[in-house]
Parts: C-alpha cells; structure tokens; sequence
C-alpha cells in the first residue's frame, strides 16, 4: 500500500543500551537491533520454545566444556546490531561476557515458524555481513535443518551479504558444528 | 527487495516525550512521531525554508489578532502521533500551549519537494483521520497549492481515511482558509 519511502529513525547499539538503562523499554521486552531498527520478535508458541530448548540440550552435549550455550542472549554484532539469537556458542564461560556481550558466537541457532523468511534473508544477511561462519535456522515450518556457510557478498541481499553455502538437512540425518568437527548432531534431536 | 514484513518498535507519544527528556533522543534532532513510527525528515534546502517562512508570513496576515501561527512546532495529533506540520495555524496565543502542544489546528500545511507523495498520502491520511479539517500543500515541484478537505473513511488509505476533496489552485489563484473565510490569499505569494 505504502509506495513513497518511510525513512524511520535508526538506533545505534550505544543508544539502545541507554533506552533499556533509562527505563524507556523495558528490559524484559521482546525487542532487538539489527541494523539499526528495532525489531519486535513475533509472539513464540510451543513448539518455537520446544526446539530451543532441545536445540540448546543438543549443542551443550556437543560442545562440551570450554564453551558457552546462550538461549535468547543479546550478540553484540556491529554498532547498530544487538540480535539475541535463539540459541549461540561462543568460547569460554558465563563471566567472560560480563563487560560486554559476546560478538562472535561460532555458531548461532535461530529456531523459525513465522518468522522463516526474515531469518532467512534478514538475519542471514546480517549474520553473514557480521563474518559469522556457521548458521543454522531449525526449520519448524518443513521439519529440517537448513545450515548455512561461507559469507560472501551479494548486492541483491538485504544487506549486501549472504551465505554462500547452504545445505538442508532432514530429520534421518546428523550435522557437525563448523567448530566442533568431530561431534555428530542428530536433527531428529533438535525438532518437537 | 524486502519481501517479508519487518514489524519495527512503535512509540507512543509518552515515550516519544521521555526519549527527549532523557536526552536519548537529542531535542533537535528533525523526527516526527507518526503513528506510532520515528520517521525522519528529509533534509530541507532553502526553497522549502522559504516557502515555509512565506506561508506563515501570510497565514499571520490572513489570520490576525487571536490566532497562532506556528512553524515546525509539534502537535498534539493522538497517542501516537506528533507531528511537526511546516505549518499550522491554532487559536489563542503562545501562552495557552504551555502545558500541551495544541491538539486542533483549524488548518495545517505541508511545504513538499521531495516528501511530496508522504505529505500526500502518509500525513494526509494521518490528518484526515485525525479530523484535521483544512490541509494545504505548498507543492514546489509543480508550483502550485494543493487544498485537502473533508476527512472521511477509506479502506485503502493508509491510516484508513482520507480528504475526499482536493483542490488544486494555481500560481495565478487565490484560497481562503475555512477558518477564515472572508480572507483571500495568493498562491503566489506562499511560492518561492
């Protein structure tokens, strides 16, 4: 319907800090940046919760000790971008992100119903403009994993970037973590 | 290129107060709260500055003792808008705003170059369900006045209504505000 451009008033990462500091939104709001739009998370069913928390149990039994499995922890990406991936794994523990979100999870999960085609192609391009290697949406809609690699740039992408690789996985069938060769990851494993 | 919907943060205009009290929002950064979004103003060149400084120079004139003429001033518009028309035209005088931004201006008017189809169908469909009951564009791309009246309802307008009249008066015309009748103004006197 709209067919003139809105140019709506972008937040850089330092401002969003302060909104949630200020008490303008509140905390526990279903809210995140990316590219420096505030984006409100479409309401989570069931099923979305479900595979998260399978999908989490999965990558914590798979990384192991020396890593850190966030659910739904905020990413600082870039300057204008703090998504809260569903699931994410960076090195290390808890108190190491005590100054400052982590920036560069070795993989992050996003677990997708409604939401698939915006993870898709506006999350994977920010994502993969980010360098961030390894990205996996849980697809819930067709029941599969869709794993996606090698960022490289793409003009027509949302924002310039896209993964280049990407490899779909049904449920008979298992995937390893970019970081984490050796262990084997069921799909059955991640889905409701 | 955006194929999926991408629901942004809405604002009221309570939050939109405490962004600036804050001092997230910087006071005289050039947004506008239009239901609910924090759209940003085109940069304005000296066409668009003149022409607003001629429309209330001669909406002063037309109006008189007992009216205000303001520019770039707030209004009061719903709980989630508060724009800042080029310029508007409210009873009484500066003193009876202290407290809130007027919330009823007899006539509100738009100075458009590049914003033109905004104007036209973004914030004239904002002010027509508002009940804005006179609505000028000083169109500077083709040099002319546009007058909207009679806010009434339509699906396929943005806000869901929309001036059914629109009048368009060339260099060469006159109008007279609804609020004022018996006054003429020249078109070519609110042209750069």
């Amino acid at each position: 319907m709209t067919t003139y451009p809105v140019r709506t008033r972008r937040w850089t990462r330092k401002e969003y800090r302060l909104l949630g500091e200020r008490g303008v939104l509140p905390e526990d709001e279903p809210v995140e940046l990316i590219d420096g739009q505030l984006i409100v998370a479409e309401p989570k069913g069931r099923p979305h919760v479900t595979a998260v928390a399978l999908t989490a149990e999965g990558l914590r039994r798979a990384f192991g000790a020396g890593w850190h499995v966030f659910q739904q922890e905020p990413i600082a990406l870039d300057d204008d971008s703090e998504p809260e991936p569903d699931v994410s794994v960076v090195p290390g523990g808890p108190r190491d992100y005590l100054v400052d979100h982590p920036a560069r999870p070795v993989l992050v999960v996003e677990v997708a119903e409604t939401s698939l085609d915006f993870d898709r192609h506006h999350k994977g391009s920010a994502y993969a403009r980010a360098g961030l290697p390894d990205y996996w949406i849980v697809n819930l809609l067709d029941r599969r994993l869709e794993v996606y690699r090698r960022p490289g740039t793409d003009p027509a992408a949302e924002f310039g970037w896209r993964y280049l690789g990407v490899e779909i996985f049904a449920p008979g069938t298992a995937v390893a973590p970019l970081a984490r060769r050796n262990a084997l990851i069921a799909v059955a494993d991640l889905l409701p | 290129m955006t194929t999926y919907p991408v629901r942004t943060r809405r604002w009221t205009r309570k939050e939109y107060r405490q962004l600036g009290e804050l001092g997230v929002l910087p006071e005289n950064e050039a947004v506008e709260l239009i239901a609910g979004q924090l759209v940003v103003a085109e940069p304005k060149g000296t066409p668009h500055t003149t022409a607003v400084r001629l429309t209330a120079e001669a909406l002063r004139r037309a109006f008189g003792a007992g009216w205000l003429v303001s520019t770039q001033d707030p209004i009061a518009l719903d709980d989630d808008s508060e724009p800042e028309p080029d310029v508007a035209v409210v009873p009484g005088g500066p003193r009876d705003y202290l407290v809130d931004h007027p919330a009823w201006p007899v006539l509100v008017v738009e100075v458009a170059d590049s914003s033109l189809l905004f104007d036209r169908h973004h914030k004239g469909s904002l002010y027509a369900r508002a009940g804005f009951p006179d609505y000028w564009i000083v169109n500077l791309v083709d040099a002319r006045l546009e007058v909207y009246r009679r806010p009434g309802g339509d699906p396929a307008a943005e806000f869901g209504w929309r001036y059914l009249d629109a009048d368009v008066v060339a260099t060469g015309g006159g109008v007279a505000p609804l609020a004022r009748r018996d006054v003429a103004i020249a078109v070519a006197d609110l042209l750069p």
